[in-house]
């Protein structure tokens, strides 16, 4: 799973009225490279939810985005920022781990690099 | 992907009784919640104990279990191909494949999507080959989402294979409860897996409710036929023909495409519209049988387990069903409003 897929997810448990962003739990992470395409980053930018982003790399150990959301000038510009972003959304895959739910504390297992988001039948 | 499980016992499944086809109402709730027994499941240890988890834990195994042989036939589209009405085809030709991929391009033009989308959600998602195929055609994201593992590894392969893997990514997670929040997606596709939706009207709302304001959602299913003024269900026989398929197939419940227009009218979507394509799929099957018959087919059948097998015999039944009028090929798309 990749952070521009975890920048997707939130859990859906009944009742549960802060899902986003799930926290992470990093077992294995491994980096692949992608092809670096600087438009499609660009497109993509204004819908990221900035802070899971962070937030996310982080717990995958990539700690070189910048905390606040820069301007969007700064994809025209920085070409550095644009790798960075590149790299955390792209190219770090956790492939065993978890997600957490922020509020209730439930894992949702990451195997071979799939979430696996069923929920049991008293969470509905 | 031989199944390591013991067959399912189609004879305890509970979620359908004669009464739920009485009252159109129940047509489109859950079944009843009795709970199986783990005898029935064989020497395998359950972890599901009501009829909603262990219809799911179903679905999942049966394509664990047959998309191998599945992908092998039809090609990384698990869906219907569109053909012009009363043409026959042979599924070695590319035709075939090419008449899959007409099947997402008439749906698009059906539904009226014409402009670019950015975020896709594949609801019930196979191995991905119309996630891949939107991601690829509109440049956008594309999030599938299926109850099987093996499929979602599959289709996340098959991404990285075509250097899609940056738009598109795959997960286990169950169309009833979508791990996402209101309103992300301005396309919503569901190609052939509403069948599988024990409960429509919650099928039908979590669909709405991952539509972005503006977004288009496109449903295409099997369905049975309209019930005339008047009739609160169908036939017995029909009813009996349906049950057949079901079991075999995991589909929890039938509903007509009135019954899904019902629905979306009932959330107050704007430019409602379906049709009737039974016409335009029906080479399909015998196509499929055809190859199925061939020594190949029958040597890929055998190898890949009882539930593969059991999936090839209720192929004739199918056709019945379409040439009897009573199962439809249906599609629906509507557009949330801004």
């Amino acid at each position: 799973m990749r952070l521009i897929t975890h920048n997707m997810l939130s859990c859906n448990i009944k009742g549960v009225a802060n899902g986003f962003p799930l926290l992470i739990e990093a077992g294995k992470v491994i980096e692949k490279e992608v092809d670096f395409n600087p438009d499609f980053l660009r497109h993509m930018f204004a819908k990221i939810e900035w802070k899971a982003l962070v937030e996310g790399a982080r717990s995958m150990g990539y700690a070189e985005l910048p905390e606040d959301s820069p301007d969007a000038t700064v994809l025209d510009s920085d070409e550095s920022f644009l790798k960075k972003l590149h790299h955390a959304l792209l190219e770090l895959h956790l492939e065993e781990g978890a997600l957490v739910c922020p509020e209730t504390g439930r894992k949702f297992p990451v195997n071979k690099g799939i979430p696996n988001m069923l929920l049991h039948e008293d969470e509905v | 992907m031989k199944a390591t499980l013991a067959p399912f016992s189609f004879t305890s499944l509970p979620y359908r009784t004669n009464s739920s086809f009485r009252s159109p109402s129940l047509l489109l709730k859950s079944p009843s919640s009795a709970s199986l027994t783990t005898a029935a499941r064989g020497s395998v240890a359950l972890k599901a104990t009501t009829s909603t988890e262990a219809l799911r834990e179903g679905i999942a195994e049966f394509y664990n279990e047959t998309s191998g042989l599945w992908e092998e036939i039809w090609g990384d589209h698990m869906h219907h191909g569109f053909y012009d009405p009363d043409s026959s085809i042979q599924l070695s030709d590319s035709g075939h494949r090419e008449a899959q991929i007409r099947m997402i391009e008439e749906s698009l033009h059906f539904a009226g999507v014409t402009e670019r989308v950015k975020r896709v959600v594949d609801v019930g998602c196979g191995i991905g080959g119309s996630s891949r195929y939107l991601a690829s055609k509109f440049g956008a994201e594309c999030i599938g989402i299926t109850l099987s593992p093996v499929q979602a590894k599959r289709a996340n392969d098959l991404a990285a294979a075509q250097s899609l893997s940056k738009r598109v990514s795959f997960l286990v997670a169950d169309a009833l409860e979508q791990p996402f929040e209101d309103g992300k997606f301005d396309l919503v596709w569901s190609m052939e897996s509403g069948e599988h939706m024990p409960d429509k009207a919650k099928f039908v709302k979590e669909l709405v409710r991952v539509a972005a304001p503006g977004g288009r959602i496109i449903i295409v299913t099997w369905c049975h036929r309209n019930l005339s003024q008047g009739e609160e269900t169908l036939q017995p026989w029909e009813q009996n023909l349906l049950d057949r398929i079901c079991k075999t197939f995991y589909l929890p419940a039938w509903c007509s495409t009135d019954d899904y227009v019902n629905l979306l009218q009932s959330h107050s979507l704007q430019d409602i519209k379906c049709a009737d394509w039974s016409e335009n799929v029906a080479p399909f099957w015998p196509a499929v049988i055809r190859t199925a018959l061939t020594w190949n087919g029958l040597w890929s059948l055998l190898l890949s387990g009882m539930k593969s097998i059991k999936g090839a015999l209720t192929m004739p039944l199918m056709i019945k069903g379409y040439k009897k009028g009573v199962i439809k090929f249906g599609i629906i798309t509507c557009q949330k409003p801004l």
